[in-house]
């Protein structure tokens, strides 16, 4: 229940924050080069860099992507790597859906053919248990009377 | 060749981050306190574990060869050929952390690794 329950909340945290980065970096305007020396190019990065950092949406966006590696990594300090790096792969799933209907973008057979075969293999890992080890200031390892 | 091997650093480099910092939290323990006091403890303590120190420093390689990546191909060629690493960290994930990957677990995550390299292909070939 509480793996499940932090789960959902990273993988929303995760696609609302790719929606929120999207939408900022789309506002940023590039300069124009003609050249494209290094030096050119550095001064576009800068430039892009500034816009963003004093871009709302993209401090929204980078907030929730914190938020969703602050529980990934919660949650792995009780249940499996090879459960919940699987499991956040249903963000894909969101984003397609969160670009197709907040964005407008388009959406083509084979991404939702994607998205619905990540679903089915979430579904299969879900099925098998998120917790194969035992780790220090486990409920189990207190039964047993294990420090 | 370059980009083949930028590729690689992408995948394994977020892998081993992935199993570094897997190793960090679970030294730590199971998180299972909703107070705040005891949360931030637990986050120092986290972010100057070593294993989870090593892990972000892998990830910061990841991000950084999948930017170098982007500058010699095609996002539509780099996003897709990541995919991969999902089934790489679960070899990660048995070898270094013992983890039991059963039959139905490894059947949905070469699932998932198929299902996100469709989604990361171009829409229009």
């Amino acid at each position: 229940m509480k793996t499940a329950t932090v789960l959902i909340i990273a993988i929303v945290a995760q696609a609302a924050g790719d929606v929120f980065l999207t939408k900022g970096m789309k506002t940023l305007t590039s300069l124009e080069t003609t050249g494209g020396g290094p030096s050119e190019s550095l001064s576009q990065v800068l430039h892009l860099a500034l816009q963003a950092m004093q871009n709302p949406m993209v401090w929204v966006g980078t907030l929730l992507l914190i938020v969703f590696f602050v529980l990934f990594s919660a949650a792995l300090s009780w249940a499996d790597l090879s459960f919940v790096l699987p499991a956040t792969a249903f963000g894909y799933v969101l984003n397609v859906a969160a670009g197709y209907y907040f964005l407008n973008e388009a959406v083509s057979p084979r991404r939702w053919a994607g998205a619905v075969i990540i679903t089915l293999g979430v579904l299969f890992v879900s099925r098998s248990g998120h917790r194969t080890i035992e780790t220090p200031g486990d409920e189990l390892l207190a039964a047993r009377g294990v420090e | 060749m370059i980009t083949a091997l930028l590729i690689m650093l992408v995948v394994l480099g977020g892998s081993a981050g992935d199993v570094f910092i897997t190793k960090g939290m679970k030294q730590l323990g199971e998180i299972s306190t909703l107070h705040m006091g005891r949360l931030f403890g637990i986050a120092g303590r986290a972010i100057t574990n070593r294993y989870f120190l090593i892990g972000v420093l892998f990830m910061a390689v990841s991000y950084f060869s999948f930017l170098g990546a982007l500058r010699l191909a095609d996002l539509s060629l780099v996003l897709p050929a990541t995919s991969i690493s999902f089934v790489i960290t679960t070899i990660g994930a048995r070898l270094f952390l013992k983890e039991k990957i059963s039959p139905a677990r490894l059947a949905g995550i070469v699932l998932v690794c198929v299902g996100v390299a469709l989604i990361s292909m171009p829409s229009q070939p």
